[in-house]
């Protein structure tokens, strides 16, 4: 615990007793209590101020500390995590704490700054801030304690919500603090230099697997997400859905049927100029307005809408990965990403060899439970927003700038969210309530049905890539990762994010800049000396669906084909692929990872949760049945500046007669610095794992004539709760500066089965979802 | 005008009967718990009890429940308290949450006719409830849970 002197502050510090000196005077001469002047601050019966050292959080005089959370809650439980961080440093007993989730409006923003919560970001974004803030305030709660108790500072602790004096015995809670004093101060960015944070031996709430603050609410269904929002006179809006993700226009509207439906308003046209269209963020749409869902949803069957459809946006996912392969053969436009020595001449000895593959994966969508929806409200000139968003500090300028309503008439009021996994990133159907409340002047509540939802897919790129490898008696010397995709269009949405190509682990000025979520994890930690990542755009793709951002985004398709391909090599090299993995993991030079606190100690922080896992599965060791074996991936997602060091070993049974994959267990072994919430990272691991192991067998998203396929669970088949692999899931905590947990597990479970799936067949595998067909074809050439 | 009997109470709506049962829980009676997915029954999430049977109530039309005895979420335990829901918090099973009204309800519904379900019992049971942050093994372990607990009360 601190013990260091902290100088006298400018702080003001004034007892509610001292500046009542009437009060006590009241007091001694009256029995009879006198009137309370409820206007007079200085009244004991008026509850002191709070003490708001800051914007994150709030300190009360009853004891309750409410920690404000700016992040979307997603089923990560954020706020908790947030929450653990802000007590463990300001000293509070856990039970003191809530936590809340504030609107976001032109002031709010202006002080909390970017909202944005992806990325398996929060916690590493917020752990050293959120630290210090916590801990100034502690200082100051801790020198208004002492002067309380006529202590020395340094004598004092604060711990458990009590300021105690440890020479003389005597402790004042924060409560009786709060209650006594007025602190007037804000924690400036000064304090945050010097204050002293605690070593993790200290920790009494960090690492401690506290309940998460908002599950009980989700057990009695009083937790409001976004389409639970309701406000009176609200109407309800129901979508038409068009033939053509992108790219059919609306020629005109015929409702005369729907008239007929009771609770029936009006349909809305919306067809939007080219500038709006611009990164498929919205889509022209009618809109059916009525006064209930149900009545929304019959008129919108009975409304006759004419379309002009664009034949540039009715491609096919057949066409796409055609168009790949032909990408692939012409080798035009490469953007480097990632160059490490220099691959072009690294196979200039005649005794090298070259191996290449070429790995496929599928679109993948998000299919969040809860669809798509939002509740605007447009009232005095001011738009209010009732919806789940992972960014919603950029709301306000969004649809600003969309709907002409100054930035700061806009308030974004935050629900929780029934899943997201990135899709609730995309402001179209917030866009498109806000116009309708314009249009009819009353509060429009847009839900999205299943089928609409996933009509608007925006789901993860097809991707076709083709890696490369020089081989020199038994190391590989070189190694290229070509990969064809879509990007997410950030060149248009916020080049901002781009980054300049990196050269021997250096971002070098060039005349073009790449989309990095459309390439993380291509970027791996492997100590080859020579390598190349080339990133081929496919613009015909963006023409005719947004593909954006799914859970560990551009990792699912890059570590796939890497951790693959690092299995190719092994067995061409006749080298067992974990021991392989690891002769290549010894963190130098780039792969140190010293560019930021979460990726100290890089590459061998990766070779460490291997050793784990491979300990954990008795690998090499332990005896598998015909048609059994282990496979093994790693990664160190999300990104290389917060890399979450994780590996995963796949037990699989393939059953050799009707190719029946059977995904009996994966082990999994993270590394994420320090666990602020054990049980919490454990259950987005499970839940990580599962995606990945649903994303690797089942699920598919494809497009036919320009327009999603799959519109329901019937034809877009994910996990269930039956065929579950069991989970053994180990959290390496050393104590290094936290990355993040969200997202990275998902990635690292295809390429795990994949490589089982070999090692128990000979059968290898490259397109994702792995196909049983695939696999009994192989089996059938194998045995013959 | 139709007369639902729903947590104990009686309800009486203007709704076309062909109205599914979800939407007038949600939408007109405010009882939110019971959530949308899917609209073709494939999900689970809007599951609720029909005269203590698990159903779809987007499935369900208004106009064939009348009399029936309906329980959402909101009043499966008056104090919150059903040992399914206690073992939802004690495993802490929700991430998301969205479609733990659903899993709860189908669970409770399962071990009111099997206390003590195997796995495969489970499976069957819960295979057409989705959860899609995946949190489908604290969901078999709460299921077990809860189960204990309902067998050590009965005896």
């Amino acid at each position: 615990m601190s013990k260091n002197k902290v100088s006298r502050r400018t702080f003001l510090i004034s007892s509610l007793a001292g500046m009542s000196s009437l009060v006590f005077a009241d007091k001694l001469f009256a029995e009879t209590k006198a009137a309370v002047d409820l206007l007079n601050p200085s009244s004991p019966l008026v509850l002191p101020p709070n003490f708001a050292p800051s914007v994150w959080f709030t300190m009360e005089s009853n004891g309750r500390t409410t920690v404000h959370i700016f992040r979307c809650e997603m089923g990560q439980h954020v706020g908790t995590s947030l929450a653990q961080i802000v007590a463990e440093e300001l000293g509070l007993r856990w039970d003191d704490v809530t936590i809340d989730y504030p609107q976001m409006d032109h002031e709010t923003i202006s002080k909390y700054g970017l909202q944005l919560t992806g990325g398996s970001m929060s916690v590493t974004q917020e752990f050293d801030k959120l630290s210090k803030v916590a801990a100034s305030a502690r200082e100051i709660i801790l020198e208004s304690g002492a002067d309380l108790l006529g202590a020395d500072i340094t004598d004092c602790v604060a711990e458990e919500s009590v300021i105690t004096d440890t020479l003389m015995g005597e402790s004042i809670s924060y409560s009786e603090i709060l209650s006594e004093t007025v602190i007037d101060y804000q924690v400036t960015e000064d304090d945050l230099k010097n204050i002293q944070l605690k070593n993790k031996e200290e920790y009494k709430i960090i690492g401690k697997s506290v309940s998460a603050l908002d599950i009980p609410e989700k057990v009695n269904g009083s937790a409001r997400y976004a389409i639970d929002a309701q406000v009176p006179n609200m109407l309800y809006a129901k979508m038409i859905t068009p033939p053509r993700r992108l790219g059919a226009k609306i020629v005109s509207i015929d409702d005369t049927r729907a008239k007929k439906v009771k609770g029936y308003k009006q349909t809305i046209p919306f067809n939007f100029p080219e500038e709006a269209m611009a990164f498929g963020a919205v889509t022209h749409v009618p809109l059916v307005i009525a006064s209930n869902y149900p009545a929304a949803m019959r008129a919108a069957k009975l409304i006759d809408v004419v379309w002009d459809i664009d034949q540039t946006s009715s491609a096919s996912s057949s066409d796409f990965e055609k168009e790949a392969e032909a990408i692939l053969t012409n080798k035009k436009d490469a953007k480097v990403f990632w160059k490490v020595g220099d691959y072009e001449s690294c196979d200039d000895d005649p005794s090298c060899i070259k191996i290449q593959q070429k790995y496929k994966t599928s679109m993948i969508a998000h299919v969040a439970l809860e669809p798509l929806s939002a509740l605007a409200n447009f009232v005095d000139g001011y738009l209010h927003i009732y919806a789940g968003f992972q960014v919603g500090s950029y709301l306000p300028f969004a649809i600003g700038q969309s709907t002409g309503i100054p930035a700061d008439k806009i308030i974004f009021h935050p629900h929780l969210v029934g899943g997201s996994f990135g899709n609730r990133a995309e402001v179209g159907t917030i866009l498109l309530a806000s116009l309708a409340t314009m249009t009819v002047n009353k509060p429009i509540k847009l839900i999205l049905t299943r089928e609409d939802d996933m009509t608007f897919a925006h789901p993860r790129t097809p991707t076709v890539q083709k890696l490369e490898a020089v081989l020199k008696k038994d190391r590989c010397v070189g190694y290229q990762h070509n990969i064809v995709s879509a990007t997410m269009q950030f060149d248009k949405m916020m080049p901002a994010f781009l980054v300049d190509p990196i050269v021997d682990g250096v971002p070098k000025k060039s005349d073009y800049k790449i989309e990095t979520y459309t390439v993380a994890g291509s970027d791996n930690w492997y100590d080859i000396k020579n390598q190349t990542v080339k990133y081929y755009r496919q613009t015909s793709i963006e023409e005719t669906i947004p593909v954006r951002n799914v859970r560990s985004v551009s990792n699912n398709y890059t570590v796939f084909a890497t951790e693959t391909f690092i299995d190719e090599i092994s067995q061409q090299l006749k080298i067992d692929p974990l021991e392989f993995r690891l002769s290549y993991l010894s963190g130098i030079g780039i792969n140190a990872g010293s560019n930021t606190p979460s990726s100290f100690g890089g590459g061998k922080r990766l070779a460490n949760v291997l050793r784990i896992a491979s300990g954990l599965v008795n690998y090499g060791i332990a005896k598998m049945p015909q048609g059994e074996a282990l496979g093994v991936a790693v990664t160190g997602a999300e990104n290389r500046f917060n890399p979450c060091f994780l590996a995963c070993i796949a037990h699989v049974k393939v059953d050799f007669d009707s190719a029946a994959i059977t995904v009996k267990k994966l082990t999994c072994v993270l590394d994420a610095g320090v666990a602020v919430n054990p049980d919490g990272i454990k259950a987005q691991v499970e839940g990580s794992l599962l995606w990945g192991l649903s994303n690797a067998l089942l699920e598919k998203m494809t497009l036919e004539e320009g327009a999603v396929a799959e519109r329901n669970f019937d034809s877009y088949k994910w996990q269930n709760i039956t065929k579950l692999p069991d989970l053994d899931i180990h959290i390496v905590e050393n104590g290094v500066y936290p990355s993040g947990v969200g997202e990275p597990a998902t990635c690292v479970v295809a390429p795990a089965i994949g490589n089982a799936i070999y090692n128990a067949t000979s059968v290898r595998l490259r397109s994702l979802p792995f196909s049983r067909e695939e696999l009994f074809e192989g089996l059938e050439k194998v045995s013959t | 005008m139709a007369k639902l009997k729903i947590n104990g109470k009686s309800y009486f709506v203007g709704n076309e009967p062909d109205t599914p049962l979800l939407w007038v829980l949600r939408e007109d009676l405010k009882l939110t718990g019971t959530k949308f997915g899917c609209g073709g029954g494939y999900c689970g999430a809007c599951t609720v009890h029909i005269n203590g049977e698990a159903m779809r109530s987007c499935r369900i039309r208004v106009g064939d429940v009348e009399n029936a005895i309906i329980t959402t979420i909101e009043g499966l335990d008056a104090a919150s308290n059903h040992p399914v829901q206690k073992a939802w918090l004690d495993l802490q099973v929700p991430q998301c949450g969205y479609c733990q009204s659903g899993q709860i309800m189908q669970a409770a519904a399962l071990l009111s006719e099997n206390n003590d379900p195997t796995d495969e019992d489970i499976e069957i049971s819960m295979r057409g409830n989705l959860c899609r942050c995946m949190t489908y093994h604290r969901i078999k372990n709460a299921i077990k849970k809860a189960g204990k607990t309902i067998r050590a009360r009965s005896v």
